[in-house]
């Protein structure tokens, strides 16, 4: 693909002149306590181009702007702006040195009109609001952003918000801009005109650094690229639009390459060994037509069909933020589907609450393992039983010995590793919690079918053996699973066969073998070969 | 008590801080907070042995005054135990005063009900202390509904209900239709019929001398059954897990919805009952000003209470004695019963301000 084609209908990047580095960062890391949220990051970030930061949730991505913008502080490496040393203590700071950055939440006054909310915090004395809007009008204007200054903010969409956010950081007139998963939050037809806003903002001579995770809006903006993943940059790209492919790979495979997809925990599954099975088997799980739409318009499941039978595993691909996560939260019972309607052994679920779900032999492994899964702040023996405490209830109290017990048997056959049954569930590793997770969800009364939802993220690579082995027992045990996961080269190895999201829609289907491999990348970035 | 969770040795310390924070800040704030109202005795040029003397004995002089005191406590004890039950969910149930003021409305018209002197077996009494529980629980429940149905914050919804509730009490003793005694003259005052005896919760002693009622057993049952239920019944164990994470609660089959409308309700039921315990044990007819601030108050005792039964228990003896002692401070050395309220803002602060750093301290 050459360059002319990715970025129609946008000025052409400007020459490639040899590009100034204004803000450098050599090996900068930042800590979180135990947890190593970036390590080892050394990237340049030029005047005059706009520079795509790349990966997936928890990359890394919203660290490393957080660190430029002065909200959090790097715990090694050093920033440089220009020649001189870049270390801001706080958000005032790097604006102070030219630095601006727009939110994904955005720090509007519904109430007030356009104007005040850009003017507030900038003027002293005596407001000529027809004066100021004029001149900011014609700053907005000299980047394509139609801006209504007598508007009140509350009656505008979303994408008009968000220009609004953009001028303010203009006005400071920065010299390097941050936009932090600025597509996210946009209907399909507000996202080139911001692409295009990006690409002015880089040829007036500023920095642009971009979050995302949408590849299609990597090619129209982006002149360099970073991949973050795992807290590293595990690739960078002068070229974006000739290395799409390379990209998508450094993406979502585990060491950033295909050939060495056998070492990180997956390879050493045992075998499936499922039970024997006569004739065609009944189905686990059945969605029909599903479409979700969020709340601000955006379609993000579109009339998706799928059948899971017994025993079977069914792996989603999809680049993240493709309605994945909307479709596992609808079959958490977390939100109801727009239209469409589904069915978990043959049991309409479509209006059920989470209880009615799990009742219907339905074990659930969601996205969020702190949010949603499991409650902190109780045991451990707590949450291995929450919802069910009910069984080891003697006249409405709970028999606290026979709950522990059944706790030790439960850590024992799912090898969760903790002092003790009572310790508090916030104090165990990620594995391990995950592993107290599946420990319950598996041993829901009757399972028919079981969610993962990125049940390996961030997890260590013997937790991840043992996930998959837990979830592959089940699978053997006629119990029907979707898992949804970034990992490619996990679902290439634990799934049966895969399902590719891209913008809401199954837009293909292929058996797990990494024959396919190829295959299932491009269709992720949306080409249908 | 029996909601104290066993550590493991490792952090022993912090069980000693959290003693030190439950047991040893309380008392140091309430000894300051006397001290200062001392010095406001003191600054109102009366003499401090006097002001002192009229307090004791109008708290512990007599076995009539102890009587009176304990009587206040059971109320505040009802009321701080609800909001407890309510804050193990998440909730905060600032509407005691309008839960008691339903149970009082409710339990006068039912002792008042023709009939209902004449019931056997204690009936007479027990029938009206239930209806003014079930009254003030659904008062309460009706907010629990209202923040499940359409989200609204349990805070606001008490709150106004309780307002709607100190109305209805006013109307209802305002109108011949609903409770007021029949006007003979244009003397007669805004109130309800007395009730008759046999409708009134009977004296543990039998003697108007020391006029403790039945409440204060009843009471010390309720708070027993409660430690219990919060940290050993499913259903107590539910109410946490909605408190700490709704979202992980209902994922995991808890009925959320279920168990708010359900701790509301229990929270509303007690200052339902506390309210019937008034009427039927102590006022014996319904005036305007029933309520008296117990509902507030009673919010106090459990906010201070961080939790825990036994810090209502705590909370709930010394308001009353202290409420029992103002009242006489004010008939005998003519200090205002006010100062009373800031000792127990004082108290209020200080714990407050106490827990914050002490939180803050935990947290590093």
């Amino acid at each position: 693909m050459n360059q002319g084609a990715a970025v129609q209908g946008v000025p052409a990047p400007a020459e490639k002149t040899e590009p100034q580095p204004l803000l450098t960062l050599s090996g900068v890391g930042k800590r979180f306590g135990e947890f190593s949220a970036l390590s080892d990051i050394d990237i340049a970030f030029n005047a005059h181009q706009a520079h795509c930061l790349l990966g997936e949730n928890g990359a890394g991505k919203s660290t490393l702007c957080n660190l430029v913008f002065g909200i959090h502080q790097p715990t090694s490496g050093v920033m440089r702006l220009e020649d001189a040393p870049y270390a801001p203590a706080n958000p005032r700071d790097a604006m102070g040195h030219g630095v601006a950055m727009v939110h994904q939440h955005f720090s509007l006054i519904n109430e007030l009109p356009v104007i005040d909310n850009l003017l507030i915090g900038k003027k002293f004395g005596r407001l000529n609001r027809k004066a100021e809007a004029e001149k900011i009008t014609a700053l907005a204007t000299e980047f394509g952003l139609d801006l209504a200054p007598f508007e009140i903010v509350g009656d505008l969409s979303v994408g008009q918000r968000q220009r609004i956010e953009i001028v303010k950081c203009l006005m400071q007139r920065p010299r390097l801009l941050i936009l932090d998963e600025p597509t996210a939050v946009l209907l399909p037809e507000e996202i080139n005109s911001l692409l295009d806003v990006c690409r002015r903002v880089a040829e007036s001579g500023c920095a642009v650094v971009m979050v995302t995770h949408k590849l299609a809006e990597i090619a129209r903006v982006a002149d360099r690229v970073t991949v973050l993943r795992g807290g590293r940059a595990v690739a960078h790209s002068a070229e974006p639009s000739n290395d799409m492919d390379a990209l998508v790979r450094a993406m979502i495979s585990r060491e950033g390459g295909a050939g060495d997809n056998r070492n990180f925990g997956v390879s050493a599954l045992p075998p499936r060994n499922p039970a024997p099975h006569r004739g065609p088997r009944p189905e686990a799980m059945q969605i029909d037509n599903l479409s979700f739409v969020d709340e601000i318009g955006v379609k993000r499941l579109d009339s998706v069909t799928l059948t899971i039978t017994e025993g079977e595993i069914v792996g989603v691909a999809g680049v993240e933020g493709n309605g994945q996560s909307e479709l596992g939260s609808i079959l958490a019972g977390l939100s109801r589907a727009t239209s469409g309607r589904w069915f978990a052994a043959g049991r309409e679920m479509t209006a059920a609450k989470p209880r009615q779900i799990t009742a219907a032999g339905v074990g659930v492994i969601p996205e969020d393992r702190h949010l949603v899964a499991s409650i902190g702040q109780l045991s451990l023996a707590d949450n291995l039983q929450l919802g069910r405490m009910q069984r080891f209830a003697r006249y409405g109290l709970i028999d606290r010995k026979d709950q522990r017990e059944a706790a030790s048997t439960l850590m024992q056959r799912f090898d969760v590793r903790a002092p003790d049954s009572q310790s508090a569930f916030s104090t165990l590793s990620g594995g391990n919690q995950q592993k107290a997770v599946l420990a319950r969800e598996l041993t829901t009364p009757n399972l028919r079918f079981l969610l993962a939802a990125h049940p390996t993220r961030g997890l260590d690579i013997g937790a991840i053996e043992a996930v998959y082995t837990f979830i592959r027992q089940a699978a053997d045990r006629n119990t029907g699973v979707l898992l949804i996961s970034s990992e490619l080269d996990e679902l290439l190895a634990v799934a049966d066969r895969i399902v590719v999201f891209y913008r809401g829609r199954i837009i293909g289907e292929r058996p797990a073998s990494s024959d396919n491999r190829d295959h299932i990348g491009l269709l992720m970035s949306g080409k249908t070969p | 008590m029996t909601d104290i969770p066993q550590h493991p040795p490792v952090i022993r310390s912090a069980v000693y801080k959290d003693m030190f924070g439950r047991i040893a800040i309380p008392i140091i704030a309430v000894v300051a907070a006397f001290l200062v109202g001392l010095i406001a005795v003191m600054a109102m040029g009366v003499s401090l042995e006097r002001a002192i003397s009229a307090f004791i004995n109008g708290a512990f002089g007599s076995a009539y005054s102890i009587s009176a005191s304990l009587n206040r406590s059971v109320s505040l004890a009802l009321v701080g135990i609800g909001f407890v039950i309510a804050a193990r969910a998440g909730l905060t149930n600032v509407g005691g005063e309008g839960q008691i003021a339903m149970g009082g409305v409710f339990a006068t018209a039912l002792c008042l009900a023709p009939g209902m002197a004449e019931l056997p077996f204690g009936l007479s009494f027990i029938i009206p202390l239930v209806g003014g529980a079930i009254a003030g629980g659904v008062w309460g429940a009706i907010a629990g509904f209202l923040k499940v149905r359409a989200g609204a914050n349990e805070v606001i919804t008490t709150l106004l209900l309780s307002f709607i509730a100190i109305w209805l009490l006013y109307w209802s003793v305002q109108s011949e239709n609903l409770l007021r005694q029949p006007m003979t003259s244009s003397a007669t005052l805004p109130e309800s019929l007395s009730i008759p005896a046999s409708t009134q919760v009977p004296l543990l002693t039998g003697s108007y001398a020391s006029p403790v009622t039945w409440g204060l057993p009843l009471t010390i049952v309720i708070a027993i059954a409660a430690a219990i239920i919060l940290s050993r019944s499913v259903f107590g164990f539910n109410l946490k897990a909605i408190g700490f994470n709704p979202v992980a609660a209902a994922r995991a089959g808890i009925a959320v919805g279920a168990g708010v409308v359900t701790a509301l309700f229990v929270a509303g039921a007690l200052g339902g009952l506390a309210g019937a315990v008034m009427l039927q044990g102590e006022q014996y007819s319904l005036k305007a000003g029933f309520c008296s601030n117990y509902g507030f108050d009673g919010l106090v005792v459990g906010l201070l209470a961080r939790n825990s039964i036994t810090g209502v228990i705590a909370g709930a003896l010394l308001f009353g004695f202290m409420r029992s002692g103002g009242i006489s401070m004010e008939m005998m050395a003519s200090v205002p019963s006010a100062l009373v309220g800031i000792i127990q803002g004082m108290i209020v602060v200080s714990i407050a301000g106490a827990a914050y750093f002490l939180d803050r301290g935990s947290a590093r």
